[in-house]
Order: structure tokens, then sequence, then C-alpha cells
């Protein structure tokens, strides 16, 4: 292997600033894309968001991300990282909460 | 996809894989389509198993070790 | 079309927010309307929306509903679709598993031919706790910590102790999953010394045998997850529906002389039937309810009733098929995905700091971009 392909590099035609920019994510799929996505959309100081899977066979997506007043879209994908993180671990804390409480069914399978 | 490879490569090499030394040269031995059993092919000789008569032959299997991907 | 979602009937036993026509998901005859979430800032003038933790705290509910040995399903309530089907892939395709990968076939004379073989070991299902393994590095190289080593040795016989004149027995005709043989390598022996490795089902047949047939192999499992290859998906099957809704038009009854035919139209036990023709929605099991569609296709039903499907309340099912207990694979799931976030956010910070420090931005302000 020549050199690793990074995780994230910004696409060109990004503004200085980056308040708005278009980032590429290795190894990435939709996954990733939508959950990360919908989460930006969530940010009132993001004015657009979008993701895209440029082609199937290449392992890779794009996100753009476009800030009101001039404000870093980076800090935004950052906020964006760690608020779905507070959300996996709220819905992992939900689930083992119900699962302890054993008020389901148990019923037998066959296989 | 083809993942087929004789012999196995240079990193996933079984511990009891490796090169194999070319086998003496010998009589071959085919085996009887009816029956199973070992025969000799000669020259000007009918083609006939000595066992059961039966006329069609197979020809052994490779003793070499082929590697596959599991996929 | 203008909605004319119902008010929640008095004597229902769901949360009222059920019954807020902003969550439903509209299911007409031919088509579905207000399919996508639309609570984003700034889309309804006076309301908020922006993410809040304690808000979502509040609003999720997870309610695990159903387990067995192989399988579980579960609510999982107060969150978008994206969230939803993130779990989703990550549980068919990013929930690591151990299978057969490499097949070193030193003999087989039985009919499966080589490529078939191979490929049907490496389906098979195996009991191994995939934390305690790595995954092969790039450079390929097998250890005790990544490699599990199988043998398979067998030889199909006549059984000679059949009495004369009874049909033939073989000795070894099929060769079972079960037949695998585990090699331990290294440190594998004490570490796995109580729980001996082997499929999760010893009676899965590979391949069938007759007399002078034999098949020696030697198989390598390694780890790997269901994007590379499915014999790596932990799961048989992992789905979510979105959870039902019927309305009942209470200005517009159904006739009671119709009451049975309109009950037929719904799931059974969905919607019940009083003494005197009077139709319900039975709340407990209106969960099964296939939306079939077929109520709107009477013209009898006009106006009576309103198909509906609540946006952020997903029932996901979801089959275990390998070495991880049904319960055990959601939270696997939520591992891995915050697994991926912290990947990218250590990649986003190192950019940030990379944009800071001046690295990678010139006199002009500029960032170091890629070509496309």
């Amino acid at each position: 292997m020549a050199e690793a392909t990074p995780k994230i590099k910004i696409l060109k035609g990004a503004e200085p600033d980056l308040s708005a920019a278009t980032y590429q994510i290795h190894d990435e799929s939709h996954t990733i894309g939508n959950a990360l996505r919908w989460m930006l959309m969530k940010n009132p100081k993001v004015e657009f968001c979008g993701y895209s899977v440029p082609h199937p066979s290449e392992n890779h997506i794009h996100i753009r991300i476009q800030m009101y007043d001039n404000l870093s879209s980076l800090t935004a994908l950052l906020t964006a990282l760690s608020d779905l993180d507070d959300l996996c671990v709220t819905i992992d804390d939900a689930y083992k909460t119900s699962f302890q409480k054993d008020e389901f069914e148990r019923w037998d399978e066959k296989s | 996809m083809n993942s087929q490879q004789p012999g196995p490569s240079s990193f996933n090499n079984p511990a009891t894989g490796g090169g194999y030394p070319p086998a003496p040269r010998q009589e071959m031995e085919y085996l009887c389509a009816d029956c199973g059993a070992k025969n000799e092919i000669r020259s000007r000789e009918p083609i006939r198993c000595r066992e059961c008569g039966h006329r069609i032959m197979y020809k052994k299997r490779t003793k070499r070790m082929v590697q596959f991907e599991a996929r | 079309m203008a909605s004319t979602s119902y008010a929640r009937p008095s004597s229902s036993q769901l949360p009222p927010s059920v019954f807020n026509p902003r969550r439903h998901v509209n299911v007409q005859p031919e088509r579905v309307s207000d399919v996508s979430n639309t609570e984003y800032p700034g889309h309804y003038p006076d309301e908020d929306h922006s993410w809040d933790l304690q808000k979502f705290k509040q609003t999720l509910n997870v309610e695990v509903k159903r387990l067995s040995q192989r399988s579980i399903e579960f609510d999982l309530v107060g969150v978008d679709a994206s969230i939803a089907n993130a779990f989703r892939r990550i549980l068919i395709a990013e929930v690591p598993t151990i299978a057969i990968e490499y097949v070193y076939m030193w003999n087989n004379t039985s009919v499966i031919q080589d490529e078939v073989l191979a490929h049907r070991l490496g389906l098979v299902p195996l009991n191994l706790n995939p934390a305690l393994f790595d995954f092969r590095d790039a450079s390929g190289v097998p250890t005790d910590r990544n490699t599990l080593v199988f043998r398979l040795n067998v030889a199909c016989e006549l059984d000679k102790s059949t009495p004369k004149g009874a049909p033939k027995q073989y000795i070894h005709d099929q060769v079972t999953s079960g037949d695998l043989e585990w090699v331990p390598q290294g440190e594998q022996e004490t570490a796995f010394g109580d729980r001996i490795p082997g499929p999760t089902n010893p009676n899965i047949v590979l391949a069938k045998m007759r007399p002078g047939q034999e098949i020696e192999l030697e198989l390598h499992a390694v780890k790997g997850v269901g994007k590379e290859h499915a014999k790596w998906s932990p799961v048989a099957t992992a789905s979510y529906r979105t959870h039902p809704l019927i309305l009942l038009n209470p200005s517009m009854p159904v006739p009671p002389h119709l009451a049975q035919k309109f009950a037929k139209c719904f799931s059974p036990g969905v919607v019940q039937v009083s003494a005197d023709g009077e139709v319900s929605i039975d709340e407990h099991n209106l969960r099964k309810e296939s939306m079939s569609r077929e109520v709107l296709r009477h013209k009898e039903f006009e106006g009576c009733v309103e198909l509906k499907r609540i946006r952020d309340w997903f029932i996901f099912t979801v089959e275990s098929e390998g070495p991880y207990a049904p319960e055990a694979l959601f939270p696997e799931s939520v591992r891995v995905m915050r697994e991926k976030i912290a990947n990218i956010r250590r990649a986003a910070e190192a950019l940030l700091a990379d944009a800071d420090g001046g690295g990678g931005v010139g006199a002009d302000g500029d960032v170091e971009m890629a070509g496309v």
C-alpha cells in the first residue's frame, strides 16, 4: 500500500473559513451518512446538510454542510458526532433497563 | 469471486503445507468407475478392470493440497 | 389529500402522543403520504426542534416485547428512521463474528465439488465469542489471536455388521458440521478449554458420501463482518416495521350488519365486534395488523376508517444465527455504532487541529484541500 487513505478529507471548493464544505469520509456508508445528516440538520446553525454515496464501488461518502453566520462546519460536524454518541448511550441504557425489567413474553422457538 | 489458488500462498501456508518434490516417475494408477479397484493401463492391452471387467477408468485426484477461499 | 385525523378514543390505553397527527404516516389505497419527519429547526415557526438530549431521554421508549432462544422483538419509540436504520444495517453488516475463510484441501473424492464444499463450510455458524479475537491485519499473518484451525477427516465405509439381506448400511455417509475437529493453536487450549470451539449446530449436512470416498481438509476460521461476506453476519434477519394505527371515524360508525366483514379486513384479533355489532380496535393486538389495506377496497367502509403508521415507533425483529444470544445483538450494534462515531471524531479532531494550528491553512486562510 502506497499511502493510507485519510478517514476524512475536505473536498475542493470549500469556503476558506469552512462555513460551507463537503467532507469525504472513507470506509463509511448510509449507516453513518444518514444518521449524521439527521443530527446535523437538528442543529439550528446549520443552513443545509446533505449526504451522498457518490458511487457504489467507491468505499466513501460525501457530507455537505453549509452554516449560517459564517460558523465553522467542522465544529458542527464534531458537535453532531458527540450528540450522536449521546443518543447511542441513551438508547443503550433504555434497552438494558427494559431488558432488566423482565416484563416481556418468553416463548419457545423450535429451530 | 474466483478465489481459487493452487497451492498454499506465501502467508496462508498451513503447518503441513509446503512445496512438493516432483513425484518419481511410476506406472499410473487408475480407479475402476464401477468397483473402485486400482488398475494399471498398459499400452496394447485392453482397458478393462481386472476385478470386474468394467471398461471405464477414472484418473486419481491430485495428491497436492489445493487452497480455497470459503466464499 | 387533507388529513382528517380523528381524536383519541376515550377508551384508549395508548399514550395520547400516539394520536398526534404529526407522528402519522398516512396509508392510502394506492399511495402513502407524510412519510418523512419534518421536525427540524426552522421548519415550524415558533417551534424549536433542535437537538436536546434531555427532551430525547423523555420521549425515547425502548421496550423488549418477546424473547425466544433465537429471536427477540422490541420496540424502539421516539427516534428518527435514520437512527433505527443505522442500527438495523449494523446488525446485518457490521457486527463481527468468526467464520471459516480458508480451506486447505488434501483430498475430496466425494461427489460434492471442492469449491462448493468450501463455500458450504464457510457458511457454518461457529460458537465463538468474537470479542476474544482480533481481525487479521493487512499482512494476513495467522496467529493464535486471529485464527482458529479445524480439521475435517472423514471416510465412508460399508457397515459390515448389517445382517444379510437387510438394506445396505453405511458408516459416515453423511458429513455434518459435528465432524469438524478443533485443533488448538498456541494459547487457545487454555483460553477455550472449557468451551470447545465448534459449530453452533452439529447437524448441518456438509456432504454425502458412499464407501471408498473420503474428505481430508484443514480449515482456518477468522473474524470478519457481514459487509465483507454474509457468512459473517450474526443475524438471520434484522428488520423493523413501523407501528400500525387504525383510526375509526366516530361520526361515521361501521353499520352493525357489516361489522364482521369489516373485522375480516384486518389481521385476526385486531378489530373486535361487540354483541350489538359495534366495532372497536384491540390495542394490544394492533401491532399485528399487516396493513393489507383491504378495508380501503370496499365502498361501504369509505370514510369509516383511516389507516396510519406511527413514523417513529419501530418494531424490531432480530433473529440470531451465530454466537450471540438474541438479546445481546442490539447492544452490540450500539457498541459498533459508537466505535464508528469515535473513529470519525478522532479524524475530525485531527482535521480541526490541523486547521487551527495553521498547518493546513495558508496565509490567505486557505485550507489544504484534496483534489477530487
